[in-house]
């Protein structure tokens, strides 16, 4: 018997710990199945109350819509941040139901993961505003060097708005944290680059031009005046 | 049907009883001023006389004058042209005798004209018994006291002589009394002592007599000089209106309706005195208008007349000013300045012949150098100036005149009547004649007689007569204040004339050339003139000077009605400021909430409301496409939208839904443009007149307006019928549909084509582009398919009928449930001469004119109407040829004919009972309000119900066999075009007010047929109104020569029909055609009066009228019984 005992001692304990396991198991799996509820209801809250404030117009301006149409995406700006929440939920659940089984590693892995999806929503909306901006910029610019006459502004505005761009995108990646070094330090070769480029357009191009100007606003040879005459 | 004028404008009154016994007769006088020795001669002596008169007053009646004014026809020497009178209690004997006389007062009452006779007091002849008396008698007696004696020729020297051509001085030695009389015209015309109350005594005694015979007023001659005193100038006296004021408490007493007409040849301020306080004379010439009228118009410029008028005294309210061109006297130049007398002397008497005393010695016509718009200028003056007007005999005609005659015998000369000998005047020998008649060239008698300018239509003589017939109309002329408006433009006079209600808008160009106006008409703005001569309405008077252009000397007469005649074509332009401003900022998507930015949409929302419940229903309203007038819009609400176009130009196509206030609502095609300050100029010019509001968007500014006006928009819808796009909405989609006829209609350079908005915009709104396509834009929409879209499609492409306009496309809506309706419709545009209802009006009036001129009944109609008949047979082929078209069996269940079955009759019985009943039934709610002969005419209606129902049954009754195809269903001479002397039938769709699923029912064609012949007999009876409204006598006249015209019309028109549908079967026989078109017709007539007596009760006697004679037609019996 002892031995059949000591045999089933270890099914036993097996058993027992299974029997330990099972319900936490079990509560995991509702938390995942309620999690998951939970990410359907809160991703459609998201995507239709952000409809319905018309965030879609804003990410249609923005011209970020089309940009992910252009790539092929079928979906837009919107869906994305609702695909976003929707997984930010789940990673949550996740995180619940793995603390729950006392997988301390892989909870603190996911809760990793978790922690960066909101970046990501982050830089998502820092995108969409600041095109959105961009373009604003733009379109004022553009008219108001056409209302003064200004042959270029077309030229102006677009530039105006790609420069905003770089910056948006440079906060964007900066938010996001990948490869921060980097950006930083191209970011700063590019400035250079353009200062440098600027510099000796104007210094060289328009040296006559910036003497003449230079000329008006601090003459060398002051007039004399009828007083000094006397 | 003459009752077109509305009841409130007082006319003078065409009743002859009423107008002969109205107390102030004399204010809607028109005079005409006539020597009976110069009318007409009867008796072959070389002299006209009373027998002659009467023979010529018919003439004067058709003239249109109502008052006779005779002058002196007592026996008298003739030295001053009869004002020497002899002996007042008696006829000249060569004019006649006591009974002429009367005779003539007879006549000329029974046909409504007063007579106004001379009485001269003032002076007899020195051949008079009492003169004659005077000097014989002793100094101081009695009879001598009848005339002023002086021992001197020294008394009264302050008193002027007033023929100074022929006399030195107003005293006369006379060789038998020993003394001196006192004469103030010649020598021989002693003046009667009006001091002494017998003379006073004898003139009363005097003028009863003559009141006695009947005559209607008496112009007192020379009455400022009857009394003298020492020390004055002998004018004016007191003494002399203590005189008048006895005789006139003798006429006041004894008789009714008599007038006293003073000749006073003085400034308006003195002879305002002759009214009294209405207790001296009713009536006197306004002697200083005269001479200025000649001025003004000499001068150019309106100063002389309107300084006279404003230095003119009021005068009571019984009294009349009588104003005058010219009359038997010379042209008096007395009420002017001298150096005015000099100018008048040189314009008008450059040959110092033509001068006498002060005065010209001239007529009308050689004065105005026989310039025939001069002439009709000034008489268009004196008839339109206060005062009752003088006609000079002789001036309507504008005869000539010989100052070589001495005097003023030069303006006496016989009347013209004829080419004949002695100007038709008298068959006495020439030199028998009491003067030569003119016979030069130019105003000789063969040159200007009556006969030959009544057979002229555009003669003075013509031109008279209508413009008086106008005058008569409107008692405003002599009864209206004056009130004058003062245009910058001087050249031009400009007055109304008011009275009650009437309001009379005169203006004359008093120079030769063209001039143009600008009136300020402020205080009547919305009222619309109505130029009286010729009817035409013209343009609403608006914010803006009334603008009008007038030819050189020309004038035009207006009434200002309130509102209801507004020109068809006027388009009313909003002052572009006067427009709401939308604020956008952007574009289109301004208006939908979610399409703008999260912090935009209650800004969105704003915008959307304004645009709905205030801006568009403001402009939807005022759209002669909405039509609704009287029920407020409440909102109109965008449905179905898409934004549309390219890059450049974006419109938004919108299917709206206006609710109005009593909570019906209609869906309506709206489709919108936007258009900049800083985009092309034209664009925005050719918009601003649709243009729903001022829009500005931050620094741009703009308007929002009907995008039809736009050329890109039309030339995009084209381009996309071509193309056979289709644009998808949100609830559905907009399909561009191009037909078969596409490519031929519009070629491949639509693009190109100009585009304008043709005159006439009815319910619809069209677009001419490049004359050769026509765009229908619908403005109502209602589910179904359009029979014009239809009906156009199948005769453009199956049948091929030619005499259509093709339809080359349409712009449906088709919603996702797949109810469609129709957007537009592009059809060929057909090159045209306007409609053949408004020919044929234009036609019947230039005929029934024609009849009035010639005063010759027309011949038989077939070969009076000739030329026109010819169209009508042409219409008549044409209409067969469509329903033959329409009768081919061709595949298409909704072509295909089908036999009328017993059901079909009987529903028809059933449906015109029905028609029947509920017209009478509103006939006799209405029937209080109608004119007393409309109302006499609806009871004879209301009488012969079962008759009316008898008759439809039998007209059902003997129709045995026909078939139904679709057809025109609103057929009538509106709708069809007159081309080249061929017709184009337009305008498929249908009677507006049945819904679509009635209207593309099949029927009998017959009903086409009834629908014209209906409006033949609607053209008939408004040209006759047209012309009677102008000449309410000669409407009985009328009457039978239209009805031959319309049934001449309508017989020719059914026989080239018959030919035409030979052998289709439409109808089985010709007494089953016969009773089927009686059904209709009754069926028509009914409908149409039903329609007059919600719409227009002035009209109802038409249809009334119509359906009377159709039930006493007798039913149909073949040919050649």
């Amino acid at each position: 018997m002892e031995q059949v005992s000591m045999v089933l001692e270890p099914v036993r304990a097996f058993l027992i710990q299974l029997g330990e396991f099972l319900p936490k198991l079990i509560i995991a799996v509702i938390i995942l199945l309620i999690g998951w509820l939970l990410a359907k209801a809160i991703k459609l809250a998201v995507v239709k109350g952000l409809r319905s404030i018309n965030f879609n117009v804003v990410t249609e301006r923005a011209g970020i819509d089309n940009f992910l149409q252009q790539g092929g995406a079928k979906t837009d700006t919107i869906d994305i941040l609702g695909i976003l929440v929707y997984w930010l939920v789940i990673l949550a659940a996740l995180m619940i139901a793995f603390n729950s089984l006392g997988l301390a590693l892989v909870t603190e892995l996911i809760g990793r993961i978790a922690m960066f999806v909101p970046k990501v929503m982050v830089a998502v909306l820092v995108l969409v505003f600041g095109a959105y901006f961009s373009r604003f910029i733009d379109n004022a610019i553009t008219t108001y060097g056409k209302n003064v006459g200004i042959e270029d502004a077309e030229l102006l505005g677009r530039l105006a708005r790609y420069a905003i761009m770089v910056f948006v995108v440079l906060i964007a990646l900066e938010q996001v944290q990948v490869a921060t070094e980097l950006v930083r330090l191209s970011f700063l070769i590019l400035l250079a680059g353009v200062v440098l480029a600027l510099a000796l357009a104007f210094g060289i191009g328009s040296q006559g031009r910036a003497a003449e100007l230079l000329e008006r606003w601090w003459p060398k040879h002051t007039k004399k005046t009828i007083s000094d005459r006397e | 049907m003459s009752e077109t004028l509305p009841g409130n404008i007082k006319k003078t009154p065409v009743d002859n009883s009423q107008w002969m016994n109205d107390p102030l007769w004399y204010k809607d006088a028109v005079i005409y001023e006539l020597h009976v020795k110069a009318f007409f001669d009867s008796n072959d002596d070389g002299m006209g006389d009373f027998a002659g008169l009467i023979k010529k007053l018919d003439y004067l009646q058709n003239l249109g004058v109502n008052t006779l004014w005779l002058l002196p026809f007592y026996p008298s020497p003739m030295r001053d042209d009869g004002y020497d009178i002899a002996d007042y209690h008696n006829i000249h004997p060569e004019y006649g005798s006591m009974a002429d006389f009367k005779q003539f007062v007879k006549e000329a009452h029974r046909r409504g004209l007063k007579v106004i006779t001379e009485l001269v007091i003032n002076h007899t002849s020195d051949q008079h018994p009492w003169f004659q008396a005077a000097r014989r008698a002793p100094a101081g007696s009695s009879k001598r006291d009848f005339y002023v004696w002086s021992d001197t020729n020294q008394k009264f020297p302050e008193t002027r002589i007033i023929f100074t051509d022929a006399e030195k001085s107003n005293w006369t030695w006379d060789e038998e009394a020993k003394a001196y009389y006192w004469h103030r015209f010649f020598y021989h015309q002693p003046d009667l002592n009006h001091n002494n109350p017998q003379v006073v005594k004898a003139v009363i005694k005097l003028m009863r007599f003559w009141l006695d015979q009947g005559v209607d007023g008496v112009r007192l001659d020379a009455i400022p000089y009857l009394c003298v005193r020492e020390g004055t100038q002998n004018e004016n006296l007191p003494e002399t209106h203590a005189v008048i004021k006895q005789m006139r408490a003798v006429i006041d007493e004894h008789y009714k309706n008599r007038v006293f007409l003073a000749e006073a040849n003085q400034w308006p301020e003195d002879v305002r005195d002759y009214f009294g306080e209405g207790d001296e004379c009713h009536m006197a010439y306004h002697f200083p208008l005269m001479p200025r009228m000649y001025m003004a118009i000499a001068q150019e410029d309106r100063h002389p007349i309107v300084e006279i008028m404003r230095q003119t005294p009021d005068i009571p309210e019984t009294c009349q000013w009588s104003i005058f061109l010219r009359n038997h006297d010379e042209l008096t130049l007395e009420m002017v300045t001298d150096k005015e007398r000099d100018y008048m002397y040189q314009m008008y008497a450059n040959d110092p012949r033509a001068r006498v005393n002060v005065g010209i010695r001239r007529r009308l016509a050689p004065l105005m150098d026989n310039e025939p718009d001069k002439i009709r200028l000034m008489n268009g003056l004196l008839l339109s100036m206060p005062g009752s007007p003088i006609i000079y005999y002789g001036d309507e005609i504008g005869m000539g005149d010989n100052f070589f005659l001495g005097d003023r015998n030069g303006v006496r000369t016989p009347m013209q009547w004829s080419p004949d000998r002695n100007a038709g005047f008298s068959h006495a020998d020439p030199q028998r004649l009491y003067l030569p008649p003119i016979m030069d060239s130019v105003y000789g008698y063969e040159a200007v007689n009556v006969e030959a300018q009544l057979r002229e239509r555009a003669s003075l003589l013509n031109w008279m007569q209508r413009v008086l017939a106008v005058r008569k109309n409107h008692q405003a002329f002599g009864r209206g204040t004056l009130v004058f408006l003062h245009p910058g433009n001087r050249k031009i006079l400009a007055y109304f004339r008011i009275y009650e209600d009437d309001i009379i808008l005169c203006v004359s160009n008093l120079s030769r050339a063209a001039q143009p106006v600008e009136l300020d008409l402020s205080d009547y703005k919305g009222y619309v003139p109505v130029e009286l001569m010729g009817r035409a309405a013209f343009p609403p008077i608006g914010e803006l000077p009334y603008f009008l252009t007038l030819p050189g000397y020309n004038f035009y007469w207006f009434r200002l009605t309130s509102g209801e005649h507004v020109p068809s074509w006027h388009e009313e332009h909003l002052a572009p400021d006067e427009l709401p401003m939308l604020v956008l900022f952007d574009g289109w998507l301004s208006f939908f909430r979610d399409r703008v930015v999260p912090w935009r949409m209650a800004m969105a929302e704003k915008v959307r409301s304004r645009l709905e419940d205030e801006v568009l229903p403001h402009f939807v309203a005022a759209q002669r496409w909405y039509g609704v007038k009287g029920e407020a819009i409440k909102r109109v609400a965008l449905g179905d939208h898409v934004e549309w176009g390219d890059k450049d130009s974006k419109w938004l196509i919108s299917i709206c839904r206006i609710e109005t206030t009593a909570g019906t609502t209609q869906t309506c095609f709206l489709p919108l443009a936007l258009a900049w300050e800083n985009g092309s100029e034209e664009r925005l010019r050719a918009m601003q007149p649709v243009t729903v509001a001022k829009v500005r968007q931050q620094a741009r500014v703009g308007i929002l307006a009907d995008a039809f006006a736009d050329e890109t928009f039309c030339h995009a819808l084209i381009q996309s019928i071509g193309a056979g796009e289709v644009l998808a909405c949100e609830q559905g989609n907009i399909r561009f549909l191009p037909t078969a006829a596409f490519t031929e209609l519009a070629g491949a350079d639509a693009i190109t084509f100009t585009v304008r908005a043709p005159g006439m915009q009815g319910s619809n709104t069209a677009v001419v582009l490049g004359e050769k396509l026509f765009l229908k834009g619908y403005r109502h929409l209602q589910v179904g398919i359009n029979p014009e879209l239809e009906m156009g499609r199948f005769l453009t492409e199956v049948a091929q009928f030619p005499n259509i306009v093709p339809v080359a496309g349409a712009v449906e809506y088709v919603a996702n449930d797949g109810s469609a309706m129709t957007l537009a419709l592009l059809q060929g545009y057909v090159e045209n001469q306007g409609d053949f209802w408004n020919y044929t009006l234009g036609y019947l009036e230039r005929f029934l004119e024609e009849c009035y001129s010639t005063a010759t009944p027309p011949g038989p109609p077939e070969s009076a109407h000739g030329a026109y008949l010819v169209l009508i047979r042409t219409l008549g082929q044409r209409t067969g040829e469509l329903h033959k078209a329409l009768a081919a069996t061709t595949g298409d269940a909704a072509f295909d004919p089908v036999p009328a079955v017993e059901a079909d009759f009987i529903s028809w019985n059933q449906r015109v009972r029905a028609e029947m009943e509920s017209t009478l039934d509103s006939l006799t709610r209405y029937q209080n309000g109608l004119a007393e002969s409309a109302r006499t005419t609806a009871n004879l209606l209301l009488e012969r119900r079962d008759a009316i129902a008898q008759r439809i049954q039998a007209c059902t009754q003997a129709s045995t066999r026909a078939i139904k195809i679709r057809y025109h269903g609103d057929y009538h001479l509106g709708q069809v075009l007159l081309t080249q002397n061929d017709f184009v039938l337009i305008d498929f769709e249908g009677e507006p007010a049945r819904p679509l699923a009635e209207r593309n029912q099949k029927n009998s064609p017959l009903k086409d047929v009834a629908g014209m012949l209906r409006s033949f007999n609607y053209a008939a009876y408004a040209a006759l109104a047209h012309v009677g409204a102008e000449r309410p006598d000669s409407v009985a006249t009328f009457e039978p020569y239209v009805r031959a015209w319309e049934a001449e019309a309508g017989r020719v028109f059914l026989e080239a029909y018959q030919q035409a549908v030979q052998d289709t079967g439409l109808y089985a026989n010709q007494q089953s055609l016969h009773s089927l078109l009686d059904l209709f017709l009754l069926e028509k007539a009914f409908y149409e009066l039903r329609y007059e007596l919600d719409h227009r009760p002035d009209w109802v006697s038409i249809p009334l009228h119509g359906i009377l004679e159709l039930l006493d037609r007798p039913s149909y019996a073949p040919p050649n019984a």
